[in-house]
């Protein structure tokens, strides 16, 4: 087999390297992710207890600190660029699958994120200077934002499922919050995520923003003791809602996790800071422990998180390649064949009349326009006998552009005007399309012909033979014969045995004379103008 | 229609901003840097903190956006293309990493630096420009292959596809434009905006201003080099590309809006070169709207001229594989039981659900089936008849050349025409025979004659 019939079979990494860059990358996307999730609502909390506490100081503390959103939000994207392409090689049919059940959520991230980020911008520059602006943009781009990981979290919970997707995609993803097997993991691990990012969030600015403003750390350390506590009390419903797919190690990682998240609670727990009260209480500083605990917690989760995922998904992905294996067998004799195919259509250019009558047209209307192509056998209405066609070059454009309706006959207006130019150049250089009419000139129709020509034919031909009011009712309409004939042997034949499936009747009962001068008289008109 | 926004926002946007009008900007500085004036760095610092946000904000994320849509719209596309140009990717997110983190420093780090050490500064920012120059490198060989695989579909080496034809015109067109823009746009501020002495404003406009008559002529020859090397198979559906069926019966128009969007775009750099503000200020919104048609009309005819392929000689633009096309119809097999998903409310009967999942499978990337909706397939069928649409649909590829093949056996194609029909009719596209509303006056009106 050629592993190049179907590039899904192309590995670029061994899966162990694809494994390892796909945790680290994604890691590092989540642990920035978490940091601007963290940092932008606790920034709007702050904003709103020193709006209600007038403390116009505190505000500029608060917008130092959301300035740091700008960058943080930068590298979340661009490090989730990494994940998202290696997980579209990794899993790729989980992946594929559950965002294509997902997509409105999923494509709803892309403006979420952009009304997230230009109004917290907006949020932060406003901070100081007009706080009912602030309070707007704050609520709608902080909400944005809150939004987008519970459509990520669904998609992955889905994407961990397969066993719903049937399910799920049937209602169209409307029971999704309701599914049993779904809905209450989702939510637990919605508000985890959130919980991680508070506890991160907080974490990140106790270190960063708090040098010159001491008198802040309580804040931030009783955020992340807060959240903490929550993370844990939230864990524990989560960790029963994915009990089936425990294994040893992953109990292992989650165990490790919480015993640091539990540490951080010891080492954040509320104490005095002194036996006697200072005259000005010194706030506790950041704990330095923190800066291993925490990212001993978040590894120790994710590598169990991780081992969750690859469970559920690597049968799958391993069902599929086999079946794309097995696929590119059946395919691998026909790729030589295909390959003579793509070169002869590249070597096929419609830039001009003849290539696009042989292409476009001779399925139908034949190589000579005798209406004898091959897809011409699956009409009930014939095509037509363009070799025998003769015509206004004008009528014949608005014909081929605009179709005949209730025949076979498309229209043809995915072609740019030069192109049908050129194929009704082709079409007048190779049947004289554009021809003077064919009457022959020694023969005067006799009135038994006139009589019914005007009493029958003229219903829809017309006296004057164009359309007339019930004509134009026809699917497909008649020609207008003032513009549009057929050479005299053609015309004939036509009148005499009708044009199947259409309204025109065939004519045969009446004698060959009157045949013959239908025929004239159905081609004057055209001669006349 | 998604991607297309997306697209052309993030092209604007990372283009025209992210490169070009941050080149600009750096250039600037750096001109103060040189001791050409402190009025260079003004510039640049009062933009600099705009440009930084919306390139941060919408074009980052617009540029994730085309990995979301494509996604989903082609996973078999975008999946083939990931596995296929891995490396590539790979590399060129570590560029758009460290050009994110530089345009982070250059940004936090400009009043710490711009006064005690500019040349730290400027360092920052032309490190920045050549990250963005080598992420719009990495990504022209991969969109070039999408048009111009050449001989990779024989070869079938990473280099066939990778250095392909138009890889090297692109990447100067793409850069060339980008600086066009961003030169546009700030030439269009100083006009505006700018406050400053004239002199200042002069040489600021002039600067400006030859930059982006410069990259109007490189982009020219680059553009003219680029579809010099698209097959003409490809290229001669250029005009219907971009002005669709109706505008497409008037040769003349695409041709005559292109000669003018050139002419306006020259002009307005040679008022620039000239220093005439007033005219600059009027001449700028067209060029910059007309600017704007352009990367539409280039990124259009670019995605379209390749019409049945997603991949040249390897993928049907329905995302079936040539060669699986080719085994469905050699072997008379169907291809109904090759789909993994059919969607089936329980409204249709089961006929029309197997025509409306080979709908899905062979029309669906293109065609919507909803009235009103773009390129809805009720339009296209209008007027035709059950037993034409099943011929037609045998011939799609001849008929339409930028149309795909249907895929699936003869019974299935008659499915797949039966529901296009349904669809057709339901929407009152194809309308059936109805007996004149007074067939008695009629008769009248003809014994009157």
């Amino acid at each position: 087999m050629n592993k190049w019939t179907d590039l899904f079979l192309l590995h670029p990494l061994p899966e162990g390297w694809l494994n390892g860059l796909l945790f680290v990358t994604f890691g590092l996307h989540l642990l920035f992710a978490l940091l601007i999730v963290g940092t932008a609502v606790l920034g709007f909390v702050f904003f709103l207890q020193d709006w209600l506490d007038n403390d116009q100081p505190g505000q500029h503390w608060n917008s130092k600190f959301l300035h740091t959103h700008l960058g943080l939000k930068s590298l979340a994207v661009v490090l989730g660029i990494a994940p998202l392409l290696l997980i579209q090689i990794r899993y790729s049919y989980s992946f594929f699958t559950a965002t294509g059940l997902f997509a409105y959520a999923w494509l709803a991230v892309i403006p979420l994120l952009i009304v997230a980020f230009l109004l917290i911008d907006g949020f932060n520059h406003s901070m100081t200077s007009r706080a009912w602006l602030a309070m707007i943009c704050g609520v709608i781009g902080v909400g944005a934002l809150l939004t987008v990981p519970a459509i990520f979290t669904g998609a992955l919970a889905l994407m961990e499922r397969h066993a719903l997707w049937a399910q799920f995609g049937q209602s169209g993803g409307q029971d999704f919050a309701t599914l049993p097997a779904l809905g209450p993991h989702w939510l637990l691990r919605y508000l985890h995520v959130i919980g991680a990012a508070l506890v991160l969030g907080a974490a990140f600015q106790l270190f960063f923003s708090t040098r010159n403003n001491p008198e802040k750390t309580p804040r931030l350390r009783s955020w992340i003791f807060g959240a903490t506590l929550a993370q844990i009390l939230i864990g524990i419903p989560l960790l029963f809602t994915v009990a089936a797919e425990l294994t040893w190690i992953i109990v292992a990682a989650l165990t490790v996790g919480a015993t640091a998240a539990l540490l951080v609670l010891w080492v954040l727990r509320p104490r005095q800071s002194a036996s006697e009260p200072a005259p000005r209480p010194v706030p506790l500083p950041a704990p330095r422990s923190l800066l291993w605990l925490l990212p001993l917690a978040f590894a120790a989760m994710l590598v169990g998180r991780q081992f969750i995922q690859d469970g559920a998904m690597n049968p799958l992905q391993a069902a599929n390649d086999a079946y794309r294996a097995e696929r590119a067998k059946t395919m691998d004799p026909f790729r030589q064949p295909s390959l003579d195919a793509y070169a002869f259509k590249l070597k096929t250019v419609y830039d001009n009349g003849d290539v696009i009558y042989d292409q476009a047209c001779a399925p139908c209307h034949g190589l000579e326009g005798k209406g004898d192509g091959p897809a011409a056998r699956q009409l009930i209405i014939p095509a037509e006998h363009v070799a025998d066609i003769r015509a206004n070059r004008e009528y014949v454009y608005t014909l081929v552009r605009d179709g005949v309706p209730g025949s076979g006959m498309p229209y043809f207006r995915l072609y740019d005007r030069e192109k049908i130019e050129m194929v009704l150049d082709a079409m007048g250089k190779r049947f004289g399309m554009f021809g003077k009419t064919d009457v022959p000139q020694d023969r005067e129709p006799e009135s038994d012909a006139m009589i019914v020509w005007a009493e029958t034919c003229s219903v829809c031909h017309g006296v004057e033979g164009e359309i007339t009011a019930f004509g134009h009712t026809l699917l497909p309409p008649p020609p207008d014969l003032q513009q549009y004939t057929m050479t005299h042997s053609r015309a004939l034949e036509v009148i005499t045995n009708g044009y199947p499936g259409t309204v025109m009747p065939p004519f045969r009962h009446l004698p060959q004379e009157v045949l013959e001068d239908l025929t004239v008289i159905s081609n004057t008109f055209r001669a006349v103008k | 229609m998604t991607i297309a926004m997306d697209a052309v926002l993030h092209v604007v946007i990372s283009h025209g901003l992210a490169i070009g009008f941050m080149t600009m900007l750096i250039l600037f500085q750096t001109m103060t840097y040189a001791g050409k004036g402190p009025h260079w760095a003004r510039i640049s610092r009062s933009l600099l903190g705009p440009a930084v946000v919306v390139i941060t904000s919408v074009g980052a994320v617009t540029g994730v956006g085309i990995w979301f849509i494509t996604g989903i719209l082609a996973p078999e596309g975008i999946g083939s293309l990931i596995h296929l140009f891995f490396w590539p990717w790979f590399i060129e997110w570590g560029a758009f990493t460290s050009e994110v983190i530089l345009l982070l420093f250059y940004y936090y780090l400009w009043d710490r630096l711009a006064e005690k050490h500019p040349g730290r500064l400027t360092a920052l920012g032309w490190g920045y420009v050549t990250m963005a120059v080598i992420s719009a490198i990495l990504i022209s060989g991969i969109l070039g292959f999408m048009l111009t695989p050449a001989g990779w579909p024989w070869g079938q080496t990473f280099d066939q596809a990778y250095y392909n034809p138009t890889f090297a015109p692109q990447v100067f067109l793409r850069l060339a434009g980008g600086l066009a823009i961003g030169s546009l746009l700030l030439t269009a501020w100083i006009a505006w905006r700018f406050k400053g002495t004239r002199e200042e404003r002069g040489s600021a406009l002039r600067l400006a201003g030859g930059v982006f008559l410069g990259c109007v002529a490189v982009g020219a020859v680059s553009a003219w080099v680029y579809f010099s090397r698209v097959p003409m198979t490809f290229l001669t559906h250029w005009k219907f590309a971009v002005a669709t069926s109706y505008m497409s019966q008037k040769p003349d128009f695409l041709p005559a809006l292109n000669a003018v969007a050139v002419g306006v775009l020259c002009l307005t750099g040679l008022v620039a070169v000239l220093r005439w503000p007033v005219v600059c200020r009027i001449l700028c919104i067209p060029a910059i709207l007309l600017s704007v048609f352009m990367v539409m009309e280039f990124e259009r005819i670019r995605e379209f001229v390749r019409g049945p392929y997603l991949l040249p000689g390897y993928m049907y633009a329905n995302q079936v594989p040539l060669a699986e096309k080719l085994a469905v119809d050699e072997t008379k097999a169907s291809y109904l039981p090759r789909m993994r998903w059919v969607d089936d409310n329980g409204t249709l009967p089961p006929d029309m659900v197997a025509g409306k999942a080979l709908f899905a499978a062979n029309c669906g990337v293109c065609h919507t089936t909803v009235k009103g909706g773009l390129n809805n397939i009720g339009i296209r069928v209008a007027g035709r008849t059950l037993d034409s649409l099943n011929a037609i649909v045998s011939i799609t590829e001849n008929l339409g050349p930028f149309m795909t093949p249907f895929t699936g056996s003869e019974p299935e194609r008659l499915l797949l025409a039966s529901y296009i029909y349904m669809l057709g009719k339901e929407q009152g596209y194809i309308k059936i025979p109805q007996a004149p509303k007074a067939p008695a006056a009629q008769a009248a009106a003809r014994e009157a004659k």
